[in-house]
């Protein structure tokens, strides 16, 4: 069986085995890369140099993998991508975080964001090749750190979820409105909350789960 | 009286039942991103699988030259349909409408339809490139999006081969043959009574239309799956086990069409998505382990957003004749309706499967024709497999505020006259749950129903209001296998996964820890799809169903515990000895010579019941594992006696109260109320999250949603989240709730199920009629208010 496959089986899910999972996905992120893998036919190779070669004499004219380093939950990694990759495909596909998730693939949804440079954005909707150098924070780094306790407690409390397919999204919002405005009013949640789409309908429960929070990371 | 067959059915104390704040069991992991749904699994050296779609709205392909596409660097396979894998396998999911048809053929039925082709490759890209390389050779046919086109005696017969008789849901029993199909149109007729009989009686007779738009079912995770075979140390006989992610809950399906054992079909991914009454699998879901066991590599196939535009609710045009008395009671309903019948495999809901199932069971008014013509189309597929909110529902609705409008009375007081009592539709004593819903209701809204366009706001607009009913359904008629077991002093609940979101599985073990005494996080849930046990079968009705049987398990085992901890202190081990080896074992409770009766569990402790403080913990009443089971449902499935809706129980009623600006034709929905009475609320922010749900659908597609297609080539215009607009944050209106505890339900605690009883096509519609005096067609757009009301 493939290695990196979650058996959530038997697992319970709490506050700590959650947060700690999170945080385990994040530190097995290799810093740098070790083997460079041909997109086109699967080929590896040792170096970056190798890969460039076998493209100018396997894939003439295709445009070669790029490597970039992200900062990514405060830990710079190399990643081997395509330039028409987005954020989001490069954190699923290569770094192996799906906390982020694809709906809309539009911009439209929400439910792909991120924190970059203390922006909530669409990852879907960034080149990841252009997020070099930016701070970037998913909502794996922020269930792993214990300030944003109450938070998570509070969406799970609130049951500010229904299928969950949507849910990290508001939450990466939330955490980012909270950032500029630790004590906003049901009305700037909503507001901060616009651009994300819930199609199980939770929406009350956000702004519920936000105040309740807000109060106790005061 | 609730329960009557069943343990504690009317239990007056509530300890755990009932409570909020309890997060389910699966909530941390969803809100740290931890959570993988089907589509979030990306294993190494995974291939990616796409499907030919169909540019056309009908079509046939002729022919495909896969040469260049085989060429591409990166491709890994090219499936077609002539190929021998594919036609060896067959679908063994939900499946819906009569005919069989290959797994996947040349014929593409709608814009976008998988056909013919898939290609595997090293990524997605490779895929769409290889597409674009394949040499087809298509037969474009004429096709069918608009209704009254398809129904026309010279329309192009886009289904000759299919659909003879509608399979499900009518004609009703002992009524008149069905007429055979004629071009796209089959006839589906539900006669009962004797409506002419009835409009020779009525003192009034009106008619009306209704429409109501198609509305896009649009799943929020994308489906599809990712396989891949291994090779299996506990099952190693036969070959390798398949691993399947994204096959939602039909890992079982998944096993009949791969011709393999149970055991040998691996599911472990608890997280299924938004799935409510879906079960249709699509093909993206089925193909992997064929294209993975071909390249004997993980094969991921998922569809895009633009892939999934498909229906929850089909397009229907209905035209209604309602007689009645000068008192407002109804002697007579003929209802004639066009439904699409949507692209082939399509599911009878929203069409022919509803209509013995519709509003009119309600009444008792007996002389009732329905008669329905069911037109192909090339509009698009339905999979939903189960309605509580029949889709013309409202038909009855239109027609309770059209004669309260006549006859100048409140539409409640008609409803009232018209609705029969719980036993029968001769039962003219009113159901005791609508009494009481429409009492709460009124306050709850400060219901003051006024004649159409009469109400002005001291803004300038125009008030409405409206309010309609419903049952909540009743869905025993699965049987639910459970088990628990006592294990090491604590309470085991296995659990199938995957789940969806209606937090069924916390609810029964909410149930569990009120009999047992114990608190809700005592209740370990083991996850293992392995298991039987499964809470999802019909919504939150399937929930209380399963409630009521894991209620008899946990007395069972609640039985067994006092049995064994009697039996552990008549007969304790001799000091210095154990039962076997290992630490000595406790001492046992101050049980000797008593009975079960005379022992109760409170907090985890099995106590006298004379005097609490007299007991021992689990571990210590008792050294030994327990395991009970029990197999069965709640009494009284009435989809299954065929008594949904002419027998009555718990009811539910909703409220709109919209304002119209009659210069830009904007509506403001103020606010929803909602009063239901689910028998017993089970956990409550379930319910609410429920309610608020089907509102919010009920606002999008009266306000915001429809599907546009273009008549020339067929092609649908809007499947994309951008032109499709689905309400966000800021659109969705209030929703005031209040529930009623009458425990007349048939499930646990006298619980029954509110599903989506409530979602609706026309509350908004018929506020708006009540502010402006005219009838908008859903979805009400600023445009067609201006329109109907002759401004623009
Ligand atoms: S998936 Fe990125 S906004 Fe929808
Ligand atoms: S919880 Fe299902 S989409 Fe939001």
């Amino acid at each position: 069986m493939p290695s990196n496959v979650d058996t959530a089986r038997s697992v319970t899910f709490t506050a700590e085995t959650a947060s700690d999972r999170a945080a385990a996905l994040i530190d097995g992120i290799p810093v740098s890369l070790t083997e460079y893998r041909c997109p086109i036919c699967g080929g590896t190779f040792t170096g970056y140099a190798d890969l460039k070669s076998h493209y100018a004499t396997a894939h003439e004219g295709a445009a070669a993998p790029v490597v970039a380093v992200l900062t990514l939950n405060g830990r710079n990694c190399e990643v081997l991508i395509e330039p028409h990759w987005t954020l989001k495909r490069t954190l699923q596909f290569r770094l192996g975080l799906t906390g982020a998730k694809h709906m809309c693939d539009k911009g439209v949804c929400g439910s792909c964001t991120v924190i970059m440079d203390g922006r909530a954005v669409l990852s879907c909707q960034m080149l990841a090749v252009e997020c070099e150098g930016r701070d970037i924070e998913t909502i794996e780094g922020i269930a792993a750190n214990p300030k944003w306790r109450p938070l998570i407690d509070a969406y799970c409390r609130w049951d500010a979820m229904q299928c969950g397919y949507c849910t990290t999204g508001f939450l990466v919002s939330a955490k980012a409105l909270l950032d500029k405005n630790p004590n906003p009013t049901e009305q700037e949640c909503r507001e901060a909350l616009a651009g994300n789409i819930c199609i199980c309908g939770t929406y009350p429960r956000h702004a519920q789960a936000i105040l309740e929070a807000a109060a106790r990371l005061v | 009286m609730a329960d009557i067959a069943g343990v504690n059915g009317q239990r007056e104390h509530f300890r755990v039942v009932g409570q909020r704040n309890l997060p389910g069991k699966l909530s941390y992991a969803i809100a740290a991103g931890i959570a993988k749904f089907g589509n979030d699994y990306a294993l190494p050296d995974m291939l990616h699988a796409k499907f030919l779609r169909s540019p056309y709205a009908n079509a046939r392909v002729v022919s495909v030259d896969t040469t260049r596409a085989r060429a591409l660097p990166g491709v890994a396979d090219i499936v077609t349909w002539l190929d021998e894998d594919i036609a060896r396998i067959s679908s063994h999911g939900e499946s819906f409408g009569p005919g069989a048809r290959p797994w996947l053929d040349n014929i593409a039925d709608q814009e976008g339809a998988e056909v013919a082709v898939i290609v595997v490759a090293e990524d997605e890209d490779i895929c769409d490139e290889a597409l674009r390389l394949l040499d087809v050779e298509w037969e474009v046919l004429p096709h069918v999006v608009d209704l009254f086109r398809g129904r026309s005696p010279d329309a192009y017969v886009i289904r000759p081969q299919v659909r003879d008789t509608p399979t499900f849901g009518a004609p009703g029993m002992g009524g008149p043959p069905n007429p055979p199909k004629r071009g796209n149109v089959a006839y589906s007729n539900v006669i009962s009574g004797d409506a002419e009989a009835g409009f020779r009686e009525a003192a009034h007779i009106i008619e009306y239309d209704l429409y109501t738009p198609a509305f896009a079912a649009h799943l929020p995770n994308p489906s599809g799956s990712v396989a891949w075979w291994f090779d299996d140390p506990y099952c190693s006989e036969g070959g390798q086990s398949l691993r399947i992610e994204g096959a939602v809950r039909e890992r079982m399906a998944i096993a009949m069409m791969y011709g393999l054992p149970p055991e040998k079909t691996v599911q472990e991914g608890l997280f299924m998505g938004g799935k409510y009454c879906d079960w249709g699998l699509r093909k993206s879901q089925e193909i992997t382990p064929l294209l993975a066991k071909r390249a004997g590599r993980p094969v991921r196939c998922v569809n895009t957003r633009e892939d999934m535009f498909d229906f929850i609710m089909k397009q229907r045009y209905v035209h209604m004749k309602v007689g009645f008395d000068d008192a407002g009671m109804i002697t007579a309903v003929e209802d004639d309706s066009i439904a699409d019948g949507g692209v082939w495999g399509s599911s009878s809901f929203g069409n022919v499967g509803d209509l013995t199932q519709g509003p009119y069971n309600t009444l008792k008014c007996k002389n009732v024709t329905q008669r329905m013509e069911i037109v192909d189309s090339n509009r698009g597929k339905m999979y939903v497999s189960g309605q509580h909110c029949p889709f013309n529902w409202d038909s009855i609705t239109m027609a309770i505020h059209l004669i309260a409008e006549k006859l100048g009375r409140d539409p409640i007081d008609i409803a009232r006259l018209n609705l029969h009592g719980p036993t029968s539709q001769d039962d003219i004593n009113p159901v005791p749950s609508f009494e009481a819903c429409v009492e709460a209701g009124k306050k709850l809204m400060d219901w003051n129903w006024h004649p159409a366009g009469t109400k002005k706001l001291p803004d300038g607009r125009m008030h409405g209001v409206s309010f309609r009913y419903q049952m909540c359904p009743r869905h025993s008629f699965s049987s639910y296998n459970c088990k628990l077991e006592l294990r090491n002093g604590v309470v085991h609940m296995p659990t199938q996964g995957p789940l969806f979101g209606v937090f069924a599985v916390e609810c029964n073990a909410m149930v569990v820890a009120e009999e047992l005494g114990l608190n809700y996080d005592d209740i370990q849930i083991d996850f293992d799809y392995r298991e039987t046990f499964t809470p999802v079968g019909g919504g939150s009705d399937g929930t209380t169903a399963s409630a009521w049987a894991m209620k008899e398990c946990a007395n069972i085992l609640k039985r067994q515990i006092l049995e064994a901890a009697i039996e552990y202190a008549n007969d304790p081990p001799m000091p210095g000895f154990g039962h076997g080896f290992g630490p000595p074992p406790p001492p046992p409770g101050p049980f000797a010579g008593l009975t079960p009766d005379d022992l109760d569990i409170v907090e985890g402790r099995v106590v006298l019941k004379s005097d609490h403080s007299q007991g021992a913990p689990f571990r210590h009443a008792t050294p030994k594992n327990i395991f009970a089971t029990y197999s069965g449902r709640p009494p009284l499935a009435l989809w299954v006696t065929g008594q949904m809706g002419k027998q009555l129980d718990t009811m539910n009623t909703a409220y709109c109260e919209v304002a119209v600006d009659t210069e830009t034709g904007e509506v403001e929905i103020l606010r929803f109320g909602v009063v239901a009475d689910p028998g017993k609320v089970m956990r409550p922010i379930s319910l609410e999250s429920q309610i608020d749900q089907v509102m919010y659908f009920s606002q999008g597609c009266q306000l915001l949603e429809d599907f546009v297609y273009d008549e020339k080539t067929g092609v649908k215009l809007n499947n994309n989240m951008i032109d499709y607009k689905k309400p966000g944050m800021l659109d969705v209106p209030r929703v005031d709730r209040e529930f009623l505890e009458t425990r007349a339900g048939n499930a646990a605690y006298g619980s029954n199920g509110i599903s989506h009883s409530l979602a609706n096509t026309h509350l908004a519609i018929i506020a708006i009629y009540n502010a402006i005096g005219v009838w908008v067609d859903p979805p009400a757009t600023p445009d067609k208010v201006l329109k109907a009301l002759g401004v623009i």
